[in-house]
């Protein structure tokens, strides 16, 4: 579709800014940096750390798309993107790319969580996103990895290990890190907390989800669909199978680039 | 049974409490009929006279996220978790729900029962008035229970009689009064039965085969007058608000720094359930249901008197105030019900006047031990303080 | 080219006019409560009858007076209301404590009028209540709270009419006891007569938008049935609203909108949509997406044919059939009056879930909608809040449905930017479907 053209997508989001670059079906490099209060300066450091990592130079992009919540806001330069395209429609697109056989995308962000069902082509069929009580999971997880004085990375691997069942308080993150804190008051093991954290999160976009049906494949994105405490949780809560897409957080970004030439 | 002091037969309703489908299956298996029930606005006698056993439907406790692609979020997590239990199938093996029209987020909790949980064709949602001290009210109440009667004895095939309905009239009664009797042993400055033991019972009784029900509290009761008691009361503490069968909040109670005693409970899951006779002996026996339940402590969701404006259940919890004569209050309530908080900020400046320190809690589906104890804490160092 | 409505003006100085009158009336009787009851037996106390109805007075002072209302629901919060309370009842009561009020003239007073008596009715568990604490916090008016009990097909059932019939009649012996006054049995009948015609004439009038290009948009819809909430007890609110009748018709005639360019017609669930929600509007707007029937606007004071066959019709009732109405008796008169309110969809959907089912179903039908959308309000148990969800889990597979959450006066509760990238997400949606269905 993109005809040899070195393209980059940017996916300007609330926690984190992702760029990607592209020739044709290939991605070249990848960048992912804290949007942080700056927006534009968040974009512009994704996008040159991707250049960097695929060894490309600025020059040699035919085009910049942009998708995720702040796209309407990196319009203006240095960026001159070329066109904006719904965080949706990018997502639809992105990980029809990284997976041929999917048609759901659960993508689950820093603020938003959505599910996207979509065509064989990647035309968009159907959306569902959070509703405002469920904002903020992906901000709370790594808020409560801070709160606990551990990784993201770290906060998953203490869930795997918990041997015991208990819940935080589901109707908002606000209110489960406040349960979250007490439990750790209590005593309780930290491994049955993270985990408790871990399946508020799952139980949030499960809920969600089953307000459409989800056709297969169904894949998951975003930052938090690396932590495997959360992608254990998920299947059994949806019954259905389901599977990680690689480069996860960048599916918004390969979609953007991907819709390069147009087309909804 | 076995003498073995009051502790056995309380366990018995703790374990009820803690395994209500166990026990209605165990219902089921002797060859009862079951109704669910998820509002106390229910005249369980008609059911009962038709031979149907009534068990409330109570929270799952399950901190989930399902029910929200079903009742909006912003719904208390009582009518939540009630919700969960039929998506769940967790009371799949029941005959018949039923509820009366009360507060809009447990009907809508008992709507996603009939929808989406395979209730439709074994439902009944009984029209209940929302104002009731009016004379239209108590004829339409009579109509109502009239519709729900035929309803009943088209679904069990037979008809229900007057002495049908005069027998299930005494035998609720009875269980009212036995509850009565044990709640008023907490008036006693060492009485042999602690507040959440009490409430206990009363949450268990909700979901209980009355007869088996009244036959435990009896010995229970006989049990007690024999007993010592468990220790002087401490910083006697009244609780007062919405639905709450979460019995770890009432333990925690018990359970501060300073010596706390639980001495009642307003709620639907504690004494609003039962603090009531229905007439008994009287020619119209659904007249006198009506009348019985009309003499309630009004549910907040129902409670203006017309004319006044008046909220009746004021001058109950007075009169509890007086006999139990608690130190403090804690207003307890589900986090996002509508009517309870109220009724809080109009009862705050009565119980200020009376000099009663109070604090207001408000539930969720887990109960915030650390934050919960801190704050009734505060409320037992200011009673302290307070107190000649 | 947009048409603009003669009657436009009219429909504003009704409305100020009620309100003026309740704030400066120097004798005469001040009536509050909230004006889902049936507001024609106040009428029968004389012709110095003056109304103040909770929802429409919070909903057009947070329209014309943002920040006052901020304050008000402050005030309220302050003064003990729970954060998660109604917030048309927060910014009322905030009125009362900071005992000032603000109406749509642009007009704040200083010293809230207080009224003889209030006369409401119980549509949620908090809304009677709502007026409890404003009595406790006048120092006790005297209050009739009216159970309408609600729910699918309640006006055919004769032990509801009964009851609602009989507690209207017994408030009426109230208000006399209480205002010292005599009942006219006269101006009642005149008064019903006129509720119902309004009532009547506001359905015909949302009926009409059935036609393709709809001749009223939502936000015309908000502003004009104001009036029929307010006051529809007058003869001037029938004139009113036969005028809009006619030039409403004209409009389809001609096939004339106050906004031609319609290229998605959208069935709407939810409280006043584009009254403090300009943004989304404009969302709908560029992309040619009109509201065309709205459940609120249309069923909180509009009557229709209702449940036939177990089925919901949007079809009008002929207004004539309201003038061969029997009111020969007091009696007869409050039986038809209890039917046509009881008859209204938010009396019915409120309490029955069917009901609001089978009401989304056949709007949805009626009006040839491209897409629903639901925005429950955060701050109300009811504005069908309890079926939103669960009807966008029914829809979702047969129509573009979105929810978005949103709140009827208290800014803090929307989620503005969530708000608007689900009315964006919306209109894709819409698109979406339109050209796979080309």
């Amino acid at each position: 579709m993109n005809n040899g053209k070195i393209l980059a997508g940017l996916d300007a989001g609330h926690v984190n800014s992702k760029a990607i670059i592209m020739r044709g079906q290939e991605i070249l490099g990848y960048g992912n940096v804290p949007t942080g209060f700056d927006v534009v300066a968040g974009a512009e450091t994704a996008l040159k750390n991707a250049l960097e990592n695929a060894g490309v130079a600025r020059g040699e992009l035919a085009g910049i798309v942009a998708t995720g919540i702040f796209r309407d806001m990196i319009k203006v330069p240095p960026l001159n993107v070329r066109r904006t395209v719904p965080d949706y429609v990018a997502d639809a697109k992105g990980a029809l790319f990284l997976n041929k056989n999917s048609r759901t995308v659960i993508d689950i962000g820093g603020n938003i969580h959505k599910a996207v069902h979509y065509d064989q082509n990647g035309n968009l069929l159907d959306v569902i996103q959070n509703d405002k009580c469920a904002d903020g999971l992906g901000i709370f997880y790594t808020t409560m990895a801070k709160t606990l004085g551990v990784s993201e990375q770290e906060l998953s691997e203490l869930a795997l290990q918990s041997t015991k069942h208990v819940s935080v308080a589901i109707h908002c993150a606000a209110s489960a890190e406040s349960e979250a804190i007490d439990l750790m008051c209590q005593g309780v093991d930290i491994a049955d907390v993270t985990d408790a954290i871990s399946r508020f999160i799952a139980e949030r976009v499960a809920a969600m989800c089953t307000t459409m049906p989800l056709e297969k494949e169904i894949v998951v994105a975003g930052g938090l669909a690396k932590s495997k405490a959360l992608m254990k949780h998920l299947p059994g809560l949806l019954k259905q199978d389901v599977s990680v897409l690689n480069l996860p957080e960048y599916v918004g970004a390969v979609g953007a680039a991907m819709s390069y030439e147009g087309g909804k | 049974m076995t003498k073995k002091g009051s502790d056995t037969i309380i366990e018995r309703f703790r374990s009820i409490t803690e395994n209500p489908q166990e026990y209605a299956k165990s219902l089921q298996g002797k060859g009862h009929l079951l109704a669910g029930y998820m509002c106390t606005h229910v005249p369980e006698e008609i059911l009962y006279a038709a031979g149907i056993v009534p068990v409330r439907i109570l929270s799952s406790h399950v901190s989930q996220a399902m029910t929200r692609s079903y009742i909006h979020e912003t719904y208390c997590s009582f009518s939540h978790d009630c919700a969960y239990q039929g998506l769940a199938h967790h009371y799949d093996f029941l005959d018949l729900i039923v509820t009366s029209s009360s507060c809009i987020h447990m009907g809508e909790a008992f709507n996603v029962w009939v929808r989406f949980a395979g209730f439709q064709g074994k439902s009944f949602l009984i029209p209940y008035p929302h104002i009731i001290e009016t004379k239209p009210a108590a004829t339409f109440m009579v109509e109502s229970f009239g519709e729900f009667k035929r309803f009943l004895e088209t679904f069990v095939k037979k008809s229900i009689t007057e002495d049908d309905l005069e027998r299930a009239i005494k035998v609720y009664n009875h269980t009212r009064r036995l509850l009565k009797r044990l709640w008023e042993i907490l008036k006693r400055e060492n009485p042999p039965i602690t507040g959440p033991e009490v409430a206990t019972v009363t949450l268990a009784s909700q979901m209980m085969d009355k007869q088996e029900c009244n036959s435990l509290i009896e010995q229970l009761i006989q049990r007690l007058e024999a007993q010592p008691g468990k220790g002087p009361s401490g910083v006697r503490l009244m609780v007062t608000g919405g639905a709450c069968d979460d019995l770890g909040m009432f333990d925690l109670i018990e359970h501060l720094n300073d010596n706390a005693s639980l001495i009642f409970i307003d709620s639907c899951t504690a004494t609003r359930y039962f603090w009531f006779e229905v007439p008994e002996g009287r020619p119209d026996k659904l007249q006198a249901i009506a009348e019985g339940y009309i003499s309630r402590i009004p549910c907040p969701a129902k409670d203006n008197v017309p004319g006044t404006g008046e909220k009746k259940r004021f001058r109950f919890i007075q009169q509890f105030i007086e006999e139990f004569k608690p130190d403090g209050v804690v207003f307890l309530y589900q986090r996002f019900c509508s009517p309870q908080p109220m009724d809080v900020v109009a009862l705050k400046p009565t119980l200020d006047k009376l000099g009663i320190p109070s604090t207001e809690l408000e539930l969720d589906t887990t109960l915030p031990i650390t934050q919960f104890r801190t704050q009734l804490e505060a409320l037992v160092e200011i009673i302290k303080g307070v107190t000649p | 080219m947009p048409y603009s409505l003669t009657t436009w003006n009219e429909f504003k100085n009704y409305q100020n006019t009620r309100y003026r009158n309740y704030l400066y009336a120097s004798e005469g009787l001040r009536c509050m409560g909230s004006t889902w009851s049936v507001l024609a037996p106040l009428k029968g106390l004389g012709e110095d009858v003056y109304i103040i109805g909770g929802e429409p007075h919070a909903a057009s002072t947070a329209g014309t007076f943002p920040e006052e209302s901020r304050e008000d629901i402050s005030a309220a919060e302050t003064g003990g209301l729970g954060f998660h309370s109604c917030s048309y009842l927060k910014l009322f009561v905030g009125e009362v404590i900071r005992d000032r009020i603000a109406i749509p003239n642009k007009t704040i007073k200083e010293g809230y009028p207080r009224p003889d008596v209030i006369w409401t009715t119980h549509l949620c568990s908090q809304h009677s209540k709502w007026y409890q604490e404003v009595s406790r916090r006048m120092g006790g008016i005297p209050m009739y709270p009216i159970d309408m009990i609600g729910g699918g097909n309640a006006e055919k059932d004769p032990k509801i009419v009964n009851y609602v019939s009989d507690q209207v009649e017994e408030g009426i012996r109230w208000l006399e006891r209480v205002t010292g006054r005599e009942f006219s049995d006269e101006l009642f009948i005149k008064a019903v007569r006129n509720e119902i015609k309004v009532l009547v004439l506001w359905g015909n009038i949302c009926a009409l938008n059935r036609h393709a290009p709809a001749p009223l948009d939502e936000r015309r819809l908000i502003a004009l049935f104001p009036p029929a909430v307010v006051d529809r007890t007058t003869d001037e609110a029938v004139q009113l609203y036969e005028a809009l009748l006619q030039e409403v018709r004209h409009m389809v005639e001609t096939g004339q909108s106050v906004v031609p360019d319609q290229r998605y017609r959208i069935v709407y669930f939810g409280i006043a949509h584009t009254y403090g929600h300009p943004e989304m509007a404009r969302i709908l707007r560029d992309a040619g997406a009109e509201i065309v029937a709205s459940v609120y606007t249309f069923g909180t004071c509009g009557n229709f044919r209702g449940i036939v066959n177990g089925k919901w019709s949007w079809e009008p009732l002929d207004p004539r059939w309201v003038d061969e109405l029997d009111l020969s008796t007091r009696r007869k008169t409050i039986t038809e009056l209890v039917k046509i309110a009881l008859g209204w969809p938010t009396w019915q959907g409120v309490r029955s879930y069917w009901a609001l089912e089978e009401m989304a179903r056949a709007m949805v039908a009626e009006y040839k909608a491209d897409g629903l959308l639901l925005a429950p309000s955060r701050s109300c148990e009811t504005d069908f809040r309890n079926g939103y969800i669960a009807m966008q889990r029914i829809f979702k597979n047969e129509i573009p449905t979105v929810e978005y959450d949103s709140d009827q006066v208290d800014v803090r509760k929307m989620d503005l930017p969530g708000a608007q990238r689900k009315t964006e997400l919306f209109v894709h949606l819409m698109e979406a479907h339109k050209r796979r269905s080309a």
